[in-house]
């Protein structure tokens, strides 16, 4: 049994035994973890990983004559200014505002730029009051001359987190990074057995006050963070699905560029990529024992990211030995994976965190208050008019043409109903392609008569069971104007059109 | 080896490629095309005993060849070891290493640009 003040003492007289999480696994396999947690005093930890939660709180400084900032930009991307008059938050996520920028430049490139000491234009609005009167200011600010810049992150650190897979047809740009159709391959981004969280997964040692790594500075927990939970399901321990998260805070001024990085998700957008790390101190043995988990040790579920649901199916349960090393088993496919957070810069952390300790530049400190660790759950928020099906939708009378129909009848179809697409079905009324007037015109005009020939085979379908609004977003990915109806059968009922979708959304709001 | 191979429109229509496939028994691989009125563009993986002699030949043939020893680069300022493109890759030239770099293996590469859509940070591109 040690205390912080004793671990202390020891990193004030040089003498503290320092280890990383990765290091620790080893020593405690060799040496058993009684031995090792009389020999070493602290256990450092790090993550390198996308997190979105995250931003900073700019105060500008007052102006002379001063001004009331109602919106404030930074190059070209919007900080939230619903503030006092000079201070505003800049999100990780937000995007630029100019559309030929947009997703590739966004708050958290801002941020590592501003990290970085580049000039920043910051163009800022107000409606002027007595004390406030400037309208507009547009100038330039850097990380020196800005008066304060606090990141302060409402959710980071996730202890474990899904791993992504896509059982669809389509390749799908998410938040877990590029997912190829078919179970084309594999995304995850826990650090594993060197992740902050994973190694206190009973959070017995931080809370409210821990002192951590943040950006290559140092960072305070200040409290759990949005999301918090702490009712999964455990293997030896650690949850297998995500849980726990923590809010943290740090001096943007004193961040170190090579541990943080503004990046875009392709097709989805801006986040920050932060490293943090947390140091563990040994004060028992239970407490060492848990920080030599494995990263086999540590489970996590593979996610159906093909179903934009809330809850997504569970396709199997893996574990962080079998994902890093390149390749998983599913349904007898060998697929290969990809780790999103950078291990190692994970690694990077947990060293750089092990050296301050061990020089006798960082201290622990003893948390004011304790993380929730029971009885937090994530409410979902419900949609007061729920969501509205497919199946819902007063089709109407479902018009169809047959493979074997010659273009010239197809075309009469198209023009005596006033209509633009036709599906075409098989001898079992089974859908085989789809045509439209474009694709008849184009068959006129090279002489095409097999309907076969012109028809459009890959057909962008809407399920009964899928709701409305997911059908709006594929016409505006694909760009179409509409899409045949099918049941479980592959029979068609239907035709929904982009004209449907808005007079649906148009009359739930 | 891989190279591009630069023509002119005027012997597009010519059978110089399968002449050399026949004449020196190479394996021929195209790997990208790009052909316009202009003239074309091709990036080939050339290999077999007589490789050399290929070349020479195409080359007398008025088809210029350069060698490609770089598909894609890397910027290592950029590139923050993520390791997000590598799943992507589907020749696998991506990989992880033992210290946890990244490294592409240019021999495998064949350009289809799947890493280079798929990078947050925008840190690989093609080599032209
Ligand atoms: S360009 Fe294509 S083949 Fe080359 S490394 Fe990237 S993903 Fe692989
Ligand atoms: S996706 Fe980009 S940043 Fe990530 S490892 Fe590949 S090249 Fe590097």
């Amino acid at each position: 049994m040690k205390t912080i003040e004793e671990i202390n003492q020891k990193i004030k007289e040089g003498e503290a035994v320092v280890v990383t999480a990765a290091e620790m696994t080893q020593i405690v396999q060799q040496k058993g973890s009684k031995t090792a947690a009389q020999e070493i005093d602290v256990v450092t930890t790090g993550t390198f990983g996308a997190m979105c939660s995250s931003g900073a709180f700019l105060n500008f400084g007052h102006s002379d004559p001063p001004v009331k900032m109602t919106k404030t930009y930074l190059n070209g991307v919007e900080a939230y200014s619903g503030l006092a008059a000079v201070d505003s938050y800049l999100g990780a996520t937000q995007i630029n505002q100019n559309p030929d920028i947009g997703l590739d430049y966004g708050g958290a490139h801002v941020i590592e730029d501003l990290i970085r000491g580049k000039e920043i234009e910051l163009i800022a609005e107000a409606y002027g009051t007595d004390c406030y009167p400037l309208k507009k200011i547009k100038t330039h600010i850097n990380l020196d001359n800005i008066n304060q810049a606090t990141m302060i992150n409402p959710r980071n650190c996730y202890q474990n987190y899904a791993v992504a897979v896509n059982s669809t047809e389509e390749t799908l740009y998410t938040y877990m990074g590029t997912l190829l159709p078919n179970y084309g391959n594999v995304t995850y981004s826990s650090a594993g057995e060197l992740s902050p969280l994973l190694n206190d997964p009973y959070l017995q040692t931080l809370g409210v006050g821990s002192r951590i790594f943040l950006c290559g500075t140092e960072g305070y927990i200040i409290g759990e963070g949005t999301q918090h939970f702490t009712q999964a399901d455990r293997h030896k321990g650690v949850p297998v699905t995500p849980s726990g998260t923590l809010m943290l805070k740090g001096d943007l001024k004193k961040m170190n560029p090579d541990y943080v990085r503004g990046g875009t998700m392709p097709r989805y957008g801006p986040t920050l990529y932060v490293g943090a790390g947390v140091p563990i101190p040994i004060l028992n043995e239970e407490i060492a024992l848990r920080t030599a988990i494995s990263d086999e040790d540590i489970k996590c579920r593979i996610f159906d990211y093909g179903v934009p649901r809330r809850s997504r199916p569970v396709v199997k349960e893996t574990n962080y030995k079998e994902l890093k090393s390149g390749k998983i088993e599913i349904n007898g496919m060998e697929v290969p994976t990809s780790p999103l957070s950078s291990y190692k810069r994970a690694v990077l952390v947990a060293e750089e965190l092990k050296k301050w300790i061990e020089k006798g530049d960082f201290f622990l400190s003893s948390p004011v208050k304790m993380l929730p660790t029971q009885g937090q759950i994530v409410k979902p928020l419900n949609i007061s008019k729920p969501s509205k099906m497919v199946r819902d939708i007063e089709s109407k009378p479902v018009i169809i043409t047959h493979l074997t129909d010659p273009v010239k009848e197809v075309a009469l179809k198209l023009v005596e109903n006033n209509i633009n697409h036709l599906p075409v079905v098989d001898s079992n009324g089974r859908l085989a392609g789809i045509v439209t007037s474009w694709d008849i015109a184009d068959a006129v005009a090279r002489g095409k008569t097999k309907l076969e020939e012109v028809m459009t085979r890959k057909v962008i379908i809407a399920r009964e069971d899928e709701s409305v609004d997911i059908i709006a977003r594929r016409i505006d990915k694909h760009n179409i104007s509409g899409l045949p109806i099918v049941d479980k059968d592959s029979k068609v009922k239907g035709m929904i059109t982009a004209e449907d979708i808005s007079r649906l959304i148009g009359k739930n709001n | 080896m891989k190279a591009w191979l630069r023509f002119l429109p005027s012997i597009i229509n010519k059978s110089i490629i399968s002449d050399t496939m026949k004449l020196y028994d190479i394996d021929f691989n195209i790997l990208k095309a790009n052909i316009s009125p202009r003239g074309g563009k091709m990036l080939v993986d050339i290999s077999g005993p007589q490789e050399s002699e290929s070349i020479s030949f195409m080359e007398e043939k008025g088809i210029e060849v350069i060698p490609v020893l770089k598909v894609v680069k890397k910027d290592s300022e950029k590139c923050f070891e993520c390791g997000a493109c590598v799943s992507l890759c589907p020749v696998n030239a991506i990989a992880i290493m033992d210290d946890w770099d990244i490294d592409i293996d240019n021999q495998k590469c064949i350009g289809c640009g799947f890493c280079i859509s798929s990078c947050p940070t925008r840190a690989i591109s093609l080599m032209e």
